[in-house]
C-alpha cells in the first residue's frame, strides 16, 4: 500500500500540546459536577431518599473542584499571569474565556450551597442547588467545547464531545458517590451498616448513565470510523492500534460494560462488594476516558 | 511600498527548492528559536522504486491564514491578527495555555522551553516592518521563496500566483492559508512520522 506514496526521510518533531495534567482537570471538573447532581437530587429536585448523602456529595464536589484547577495552573506555562489575565483580556470566540468565569462562579456556589446546608437552611439550599445545577453542567460542558474547537483533531471536533463528556461526568461521579458512601457509613457512622436501599438506588441511575454513555459513545465511534481520512486513522488508534488497551479495556470493558452488567442485575448489585469493584472500574475506566479522549487525540501528526 | 491596503503573502516555488534547509537554518538564528523547536522547517520524503526515484521537499511555516483558528482559541486575546495579515503573538500576553498550539491545523506552535509562552512563525514582522524581507526568504539560496503584497496586482508574488497553478496546504481547515506553493505535492505532504506512542 505504501510502495507507491511518498517515504518520510526527515521531519521536525512537535511537541505534546495537552497530557496527563489536563485529563486530571477534566477528570476532577467530571467528578465534580457528577457528584453535584448527585447532591441536588433531594435538595433540589425533591426525592427525600437520597438526602442522607447529600452532604456527603456536596463536600465531594468541592474537593474536586479544589484538585481541578491546581492541575490547569501546572499545565499552563504562567501560573499567575493567567489568573490575572484571564480575567482582565477576554476573548469572547474563546471557550477558555468562559471557563475561567465558570471557574470561580461554580465553586462559590458549591461553597454557599454547602454552608446553607450544614445550617439546614432548606429554602435557600433549594434556590442554590437549582443555580448549581446548571453552574455545574456549563462548567464540565466548556470543557468539551475546548476539544471541539480544535478542528484539526478529528477525535476532538465533534459537536457529541460536549455531551458525551457531560455524561461520562455524571457516570463517573455516580460511581465516586456510590464507593464514598459506602466507605464513609461502613467507616465513620456509629452504625457500620451500608444504606442498601440508597446505594442500589444510585446503581440503578448509574446503569441508565452507562447506558447512554455507551450509546454515545457508539456513535461517535461509528461516525468517526467513516468519516474522512484523519477520522478513519483516529478510528483504527483506538480500535485497533495502540490506544486499543486503553479504549476498549480499561475505558469501555472495565469501566462501563462489566458495571453495567452489575449495576442492572439485582442478585449481583445487592453484593455490596461487587458493586464497590464495579464503581471502582467506572472510575478508573472514566478517567482513561478522559486520557485517551485528551492526548490519544492529538497523537496522529497533522504535518 | 506597503500602505494600508498591503495584505502580506507567501509563495514557495517547490520546482527551485534543492532541500538546503538554509530557510530552516537561518530562521533559528534570526529568531534565537531554541534547541528542540522550529519556526521554519524542511520535510523530506522519497518517491518511487530504483531507479525511477526522486527525492521531494516541502517546506513548512505558518500560514498566517486569513482566518487564524489560534486567534479565535486565545482566551487571553495574545494572538492577533495585524491589519497587514499577519497573525502575531504578544509575549507578555500569552499565558502558555497551549490551546493554540492543540488547535493549530499545521502545528507550527511551540511552547518556548525557558519562556514558557507560545511562539510561532511570524514571516519576521521586524523586518518586515523595517522594509526588509524575511531572514529565509533574504538567503534562499535558490529564490525559492518569494514575500510580497497580494493586494497589489503588479508585484511578484501576485503575478506568480496569477500565472502558475498553486495550492494551499489543507484548504478544507477552513483557515484561509497564506502560504502559497507552486508543484505542490500531495503524497509528500501526506508522509508522516510513525506514530510512537509513549505514556506522558
Amino acid at each position: 500500500m505504501d510502495g507507491d506514496a511518498a517515504r518520510l526521510l526527515y521531519d521536525v518533531s512537535h511537541q505534546t500540546t495537552f497530557a496527563w495534567l489536563i485529563s486530571i482537570y477534566f477528570y476532577f471538573t467530571g467528578l465534580s459536577a457528577g457528584s453535584f447532581v448527585v447532591s441536588t437530587m433531594s435538595y433540589g429536585l425533591g426525592i427525600a431518599k437520597y438526602k442522607p448523602i447529600s452532604r456527603i456529595a456536596v463536600i465531594a464536589a468541592t474537593a474536586c473542584l479544589g484538585i481541578a484547577p491546581i492541575a490547569l495552573l501546572l499545565q499552563v506555562g504562567w501560573p499567575i499571569r493567567s489568573i490575572w489575565n484571564h480575567f482582565t483580556y477576554l476573548n469572547f470566540t474563546s471557550p477558555m474565556t468562559y471557563g475561567a468565569f465558570l471557574l470561580v462562579a461554580y465553586p462559590a456556589v458549591c461553597v454557599f450551597y454547602a454552608l446553607y446546608m450544614f445550617r439546614d437552611n432548606y429554602p435557600m439550599t433549594r434556590r442554590l442547588g437549582l443555580i448549581g445545577i446548571p453552574a455545574a453542567i456549563a462548567t464540565h460542558g466548556y470543557t468539551g467545547f475546548i476539544l471541539a474547537f480544535g478542528k484539526a483533531r478529528p477525535y476532538w471536533n465533534t459537536a457529541l464531545m460536549p455531551t458525551l463528556f457531560l455524561v461520562s461526568a455524571i457516570v463517573s461521579g455516580l460511581a465516586l458517590m456510590i464507593l464514598l458512601v459506602m466507605l464513609i457509613f461502613r467507616v465513620f457512622k456509629p452504625v457500620r451498616a451500608v444504606p442498601g436501599e440508597i446505594v442500589e438506588g444510585l446503581a440503578q441511575i448509574l446503569g441508565w448513565a452507562i447506558v447512554v454513555d455507551l450509546f454515545l459513545t457508539f456513535c461517535d465511534i461509528a461516525v468517526l470510523s467513516v468519516s474522512h481520512e484523519g477520522a478513519q486513522k483516529m478510528a483504527w488508534l483506538i480500535l485497533g492500534g495502540s490506544f486499543t488497551p486503553l479504549f476498549v479495556v480499561v475505558e469501555n470493558l472495565v469501566g462501563k460494560a462489566l458495571p453495567l452488567i452489575v449495576c442492572f442485575a439485582p442478585g449481583l448489585r445487592k453484593r455490596h462488594w461487587l458493586l464497590a469493584l464495579a464503581c471502582a472500574g467506572v472510575v478508573i475506566g472514566i478517567f482513561f476516558m478522559r486520557y485517551v479522549t485528551v492526548f490519544g487525540g492529538q497523537v496522529l501528526p497533522l504535518m | 511600498m506597503p500602505d494600508a491596503r498591503t495584505r502580506w503573502g507567501f509563495l514557495i516555488d517547490l520546482r527551485k527548492c534543492i532541500g538546503c534547509h538554509t530557510c530552516e537554518v537561518t530562521c533559528k538564528m534570526e529568531n534565537d528559536v531554541p534547541l528542540g523547536v522550529w519556526r521554519s522547517w524542511v520535510k523530506v520524503a522519497e518517491k518511487g522504486k530504483y531507479p525511477h526515484v526522486a527525492r521531494k521537499f516541502l517546506p513548512l511555516l505558518c500560514n498566517n491564514c486569513e482566518k487564524p483558528i489560534c486567534v479565535t482559541v486565545c482566551p487571553v486575546h495574545a494572538n492577533r491578527q495585524r491589519p497587514d495579515g499577519i497573525v502575531t503573538y504578544d509575549p507578555h500576553r500569552c499565558v502558555g495555555c497551549r490551546y493554540c498550539m492543540a488547535a493549530c491545523p499545521y502545528q507550527v506552535r511551540y511552547i518556548h522551553p525557558l519562556k514558557k509562552i507560545v511562539e510561532k512563525c511570524n514571516w519576521c514582522q521586524h523586518r518586515v516592518d523595517a522594509g526588509e524581507e524575511p531572514a529565509c526568504v533574504a538567503n534562499c539560496p535558490t529564490g525559492a521563496r518569494v514575500f510580497g503584497d497580494l493586494s497589489d496586482p503588479a508585484s511578484n508574488i501576485s503575478q506568480l500566483i496569477a500565472g502558475r497553478n498553486v495550492s494551499v496546504i489543507q484548504p478544507e481547515m477552513g483557515t484561509e492559508p497564506r502560504v502559497y506553493y507552486i508543484d505542490f505535492d500531495e503524497q509528500t505532504f501526506g508522509a508522516k512520522r510513525p506514530l510512537i506512542w509513549k505514556w506522558r
